[in-house]
């Protein structure tokens, strides 16, 4: 009786797709040729790497050794910002690049400086994200860059560090370049969580008001003060040799203008050229007065922010649709600004995000950050510092544009209340069903009462932005920026049933021994050494930590993240020192795997234990082979239950272990100093982390792809997307202060959310994620049958975005692996 | 509440099956035998015994099912699979749970009212900001009246949004009563040519459409969707549609809409060891949308989907 209404449905992503093969791509770029003749430019390119920034800060570094560490990053900047090229794009109305023309990345010596010429010479032959380098740059990587840093950088210091207990979970203790995937740290291959600046400072102040504090602190200071010469001078010195270098770095971009304009023909560009040398000689020196000088002003502070530091995933841009909303507000007005021009002065700021990629060197930062990953969140929606809705004209412009310009960047992120507006939530929703995955979704709900719980007041908490893949940030208020520990539990599983050891890394003895599997009386038994395993994880992650918090202050230093932060201002301290008055450190540690260990454990305990179908010595016999003439055995594990059902028996077993984490860092954290809640975000670690576990009692097999954040296990979630939000909401354990995201993703076919019902469908169903006050929800809508066809013709399908953990990525740019591993995820389709 | 009955499943977001994100159970047993069925397994009233070729592991690999079968109704058969002898097998099903991969599976469950609505409960947290809840298809559910009259009651009782999905082909006073307790009905209206009816369907279409007028008009209120699944070769004309059309046009109040044929219920007349009727015949793309074409231009009126529960539109009220 039941029929299916329609057939083969298209989501409107999937039809430009086909439209741009037929050559009908005409219809879309109709108002918007200069974006896409900006994006034509430099779509189809490999990345290069661009080596300015590195040469110019190891000069400066190497001239200032034994100053006061922020005062010689401030003046590294400085030499940056007066030698590197500067360039002014054609037909771009925004100017200020850290590198070359086209996609390019920029080297961060200070994190990988060690291995940097070993690496430069295999960038462009790796599978995951290569690039491309100029044999002559590679050279002076390799002889002017690279020799300098040998022994300097952090991660040499903290691989020396680390106890050889902890080390052995963490690195190849033979070679330390190596990553194990089992407790794996990230401080090392980034400066810095990933975070978002207070730009309404700089819009409202400009670098000028901000140098006058510092020179007003400064002359507050006490002469006589040990303290205040030591520490504080020495910041607020570079503070001030911070907003110096940033202002030159934008009046070289003026002139530059201006010469261009001076020779330019078209009269059109001519005029453009020579109202942006107006703007870069105005801002971010002086307070914007209109919309582009606003844009252009936040745009300058990112990207000096990217030539800084290497911050987890890219600076975010946070609440644009709050900070810019003034402005746009009155260029409307006085009739200045029409939305056309709003929009495409955004979508030139998009561009200039896509082109900048998110450079990893080392091959775990690299496996970390499949398909050139950025997420330089645009946060839109929520609420205002006082708790009122705070949607605006400028929130649904953003959401327009992402309809209508197919751009992977930036990484939109809506907020979500109980109060969001029908209409915010429709648009939202009409969105999404374009098919490319955006916005993301980040509930108030669960955000705002976890923040305040953890310290904040009501109005920082209302005024978080989202950062990075799922994270929210009070910037005025987070202070804590070291990177932090993903813990790969399905290593704690195989540890479980190898008593202390893996199968990738033979007889040695890593973790405890908690004995033969096959001598546990009961399920209690398996139980409890599966805990001693997962809670030793996490001891060798906190230790971990202890290392990284101490040494990271010795090796980084962030002027421009400090000179925008209200409490490193107030109190001169960098915001890489441990210990800021009055901030809240927010760390975490991830949990990789979830759905794999819940299954795992699921199925060992119904059918080992309770119905004794299977034995634990067939069941290791089983793994060992990786299920080589088991298929049998592997079927019974496939369909015993699992995780994302809204099935009690696993879901009891998901919210135990989630408990279990919870309670080891309400009892440890405090002895650090900082929060270190408990997150499900793998960005792509899921495969890499998979790589190293054999066969799991799941019926997963060998180095296969674990499962990814807070989602089931690759095509086990087989009762539909309610079932998954429901056994979501099931395993999370409301009591505990110490949870934070939960990356959830729901992949629908155009089908299901096809028409003006299907809208309303979806958003009922938002509604109900936020009433269960899960934290993300990012939705993939797409038909099974694109991604095998694009897998299959590659070529045909380059501009295919899709979106994994957190984020969107071309799907033609991943390796094959994680291609499988998103075909492989249930798709949700009604009958 | 002791009232049990046999389903065979019990399906989760729903969104095609009346308004909102609805729980769809499906009850077994069909006085109708229609020819393009998607759900043959539907048809007979008791759990029945399946078998997926594609989901066999294979007799080379596995022989659990053939080591407990003790009536001797599976054997080793060609092509590395399991040969069924059905009129051998007693449906004593313990094959079903030594199947590692399900391959041998049982289509139908019998389950108690309490049973269901627990399933349905579950996802209450959808149906409230979507205004969706319970529908019950089948088969016919009105071919275990009791069961679905216990259910629709205690639904009700329990504040779920209730519709139903029926052929039409039941008693009467059941239907009316059925009517009594549900927010939408869902209705299936397949030709006016009787004699046709009777040839693709097994029974003629008097009965059903006797009780479609006495519903409407003993039901004044209630939202009917009356549809038309597109047929291959038995509906797919704009006069068979025209007809169907200009029927329930005397009728007030009536939501209309098409199903396309498709042949996903294919797999299942193999698991079940049956033919499927239908053959390879595929929906011819022109006509359907020359059917779409005349709905659009000659009926828009029925087609302009009513706007379901205020629920939707103003969060944080109940489904009613």
């Amino acid at each position: 009786m039941s029929q299916v209404p329609g057939s083969e449905v298209l989501s409107p992503h999937e039809q430009r797709l086909i439209d741009e093969m037929q050559g009908r791509s005409g219809k879309y770029e109709t108002g918007r040729e200069r974006v896409f003749r900006i994006m034509k430019r430099f779509q189809m390119q490999r990345p290069r790497i661009d080596i300015e920034r590195a040469l110019y800060f190891t000069e400066s570094m190497k001239q200032t050794e034994g100053q006061h560490l922020m005062l010689r990053w401030a003046k590294a900047l400085k030499h940056i910002a007066a030698n590197i090229t500067v360039y002014i794009d054609e037909d771009q109305l925004l100017v200020g690049r850290a590198g070359k023309q086209g996609r390019y990345g920029i080297l961060y010596p200070e994190l990988d400086g060690d291995f940097l010429d070993l690496a430069v010479q295999q960038l462009s032959q790796r599978v995951q994200s290569p690039f491309d380098i100029d044999p002559e740059d590679a050279r002076v990587v390799i002889e002017e860059i690279a020799p300098y840093w040998k022994g300097k950088t952090f991660h040499e210091a903290l691989a020396k560090a680390l106890p050889a207990e902890t080390l052995r979970y963490t690195y190849d203790p033979q070679n330390v370049l190596i990553s194990r995937f089992i407790v794996n740290e990230t401080a090392s291959f980034r400066s810095c969580l990933q975070w978002v600046h207070d730009y309404e400072k700089v819009l409202k102040r400009g670098f000028k008001g901000i140098r006058k504090e510092a020179e007003e602190r400064l002359a507050a200071l006490d002469p006589l003060s040990p303290i205040d010469n030591t520490d504080k001078k020495p910041f607020l010195e570079a503070v001030i040799i911070l907003c110096d270098a940033i202002v030159l770095w934008a009046k070289r971009h003026a002139r530059l203008a201006a010469e261009l304009a001076s020779r330019e023909r078209d009269p059109q560009r001519k005029a453009e050229l020579a109202e942006l040398a107006r703007i870069c000689e105005r801002v971010p020196e002086q307070p914007a007065t209109s919309f582009h000088e606003a844009m252009q002003s936040q745009w300058f502070t990112q990207m000096f922010s990217r030539i800084e530091q290497k911050t987890g995933t890219i600076i975010s841009n946070g609440r644009m649709d709050q900070y810019l909303y003034p402005f746009y507000k009155k260029d409307k007005e006085e009739g200045r600004l029409t939305d056309e021009r709003a929009l495409e002065l955004l979508e030139c700021m998009w561009l200039g995000m896509a082109q900048f990629i998110d450079l990893y060197i080392s091959p775990t930062g690299g496996a970390f950050n499949e398909g050139y990953a950025h997420w330089e969140a645009v946060t839109i929606g929520g609420q205002t510092r006082d708790g009122r809705d705070a949607t605006n004209d400028l929130s649904y412009l953003f959401l327009r544009s992402k309809r209508e310009f197919p751009m992977h960047y930036p990484d939109l992120a809506a907020r979500i209340h109980t109060r969001s507006p029908e209409r915010f939530l429709w648009e939202v929703a009409e969105t999404i069903k374009e098919g490319s995955g955006f916005p993301k979704l980040i509930n108030d709900e669960e955000v705002i009462p976890l923040y305040v719980s953890k310290g904040a007041t009501f109005e920082e908490a209302y005024d978080y932005a989202v950062s990075g893949c799922s994270e929210a940030r009070m910037p005025n208020r987070d202070t804590y920026t070291s990177g932090c520990a993903y813990i790969n539990f399905a290593a704690a599983l195989e540890m479980t049933l190898l008593n202390g050891k893996m199968r990738k890394y033979g007889e040695e003895q890593i973790g405890l021994q908690t004995g033969d599997p096959r001598n546990f009386r009961n399920w209690e038994e398996f139980w409890n050494a599966y805990l001693t395993h997962q809670t030793e994880f996490i001891k060798q992650a906190f230790i971990q930590q202890v290392h990284i918090i101490r040494l990271r202050a010795q090796h980084f230093a962030a002027p421009l993240a400090s000179a925008l932060h209200d409490l490193c201002m107030q109190h001169c301290i960098d915001l890489h020192q441990p210990k800021i008055p009055g901030g809240i450190d927010l760390g975490y540690f991830e949990f990789i795997g979830y759905g794999t260990v819940v299954d795992s454990l699921a199925a060992i305990k119904k059918l080992v234990y309770e119905e004794k179908k299977v034995s634990m010595d067939e069941l290791l016999e089983a793994l060992a082979h990786n299920f080589e003439g088991r298929e049998d055995l592997r079927h019974i594990l496939l369909n015993a239950p699992c995780y994302g059902n809204n099935d009690a028996y696993a879901d009891g077993i998901a919210k135990a272990i989630d408990r279990a984490a919870l309670e080891f860092t309400h009892k440890y954290a405090r002895e650090l100093g900082v929060h270190l809640d408990l997150r499900y975000v793998p960005f792509t670690s899921h495969v890499p982390f998979g790589k190293v576990v054999g066969a799991t009692p799941n019926g997963r097999k060998a180095w296969t792809p674990l499962s990814d954040g807070s989602s089931a296990s690759q095509g086990a979630d087989r009762n539909g997307p309610t079932a998954v939000l429901l056994s979501n909401f099931a395993s999370k354990n409301y009591d505990f202060r110490e949870r934070a995201s939960r990356l959830l993703n729901i992949k629908f076919t155009p089908k299901c959310v096809a028409g003006e019902e299907g809208t309303r469908k979806l958003v009922s169903f938002i509604r109900t994620w936020c009433d269960l006050k899960l934290w993300h929800v990012q939705f993939n809508v797409i038909n099974k049958q694109t991604l095998l066809a694009a897998q299959r013709e590659p070529e045909k399908y380059r501009g295919l975005i899709v979106r994994i953990a957190g984020y969107s990525a071309y799907f033609v740019d991943l390796s094959p692996d994680l291609q499988n591993d998103l075909i492989a995820r249930t798709e949700h389709e009604t009958l | 509440m002791a009232e049990s009955g046999v389903v065979f499943n019990i399906q989760k977001y729903s969104v095609h099956d009346g308004p909102g994100i609805r729980t769809v159970v499906f009850l077994k047993g069909c006085p109708l035998h229609c020819l393009w069925c998607s759900n043959p397994e539907s048809q007979k009233p008791g759990p029945q015994l399946i078998y997926n070729r594609n989901k066999c592991l294979g007799i080379e690999n596995c022989v659990r099912c053939l080591e407990v079968c003790t009536a001797g109704a599976l054997k080793a058969g060609p092509e590395n699979r399991v040969a069924i002898d059905r009129d051998v097998c007693t449906e004593c099903l313990l094959c079903t749970s030594a199947c590692p991969s399900r391959a041998l599976n049982v289509y139908g469950e019998v389950l108690s009212v309490e049973q269901v609505l627990a399933r349905v409960e579950e996802d209450g947290a959808f149906y409230t900001r979507s205004g969706g809840g319970l529908t019950l298809s089948g088969g016919e559910p009105m071919h275990q009246p009791q069961f679905a009259l216990a259910l629709l009651r205690e639904a009700r009782r329990r504040r779920l949004n209730t519709a139903m999905e029926t052929c039409g082909f039941c008693r009467g006073e059941d239907l009316r009563e059925a009517c009594g307790l549900l927010d939408t009905l869902l209705y299936d209206l397949k030709s006016m040519d009787s004699e046709k009816h009777r040839e693709n369907t097994g029974v003629s279409n008097e009965l059903i459409l006797e009780n479609l007028h006495r519903v409407r008009e003993d039901f004044p209120d209630l939202p009917i969707w009356v549809r038309t699944p597109l047929i291959p070769g038995f509906n797919d004309t704009v006069e068979e549609i025209r007809a169907i059309v200009e029927h329930i046009r005397t009728l007030p109040g009536i939501r209309y809409e098409l199903l396309d044929y498709h042949r996903m219920g294919k797999p299942k007349y193999e698991y079940l060891g049956l033919e499927f009727p239908m053959g390879d015949r595929m929906l011819d793309e022109e006509k359907a949308r020359a059917i779409r074409r005349f709905l659009k231009t000659e009926a828009p009126e029925l087609l302009t989907p009513e706007r379901p529960a205020a629920a939707a539109e103003s969060f944080g009220t109940g489904g009613r």
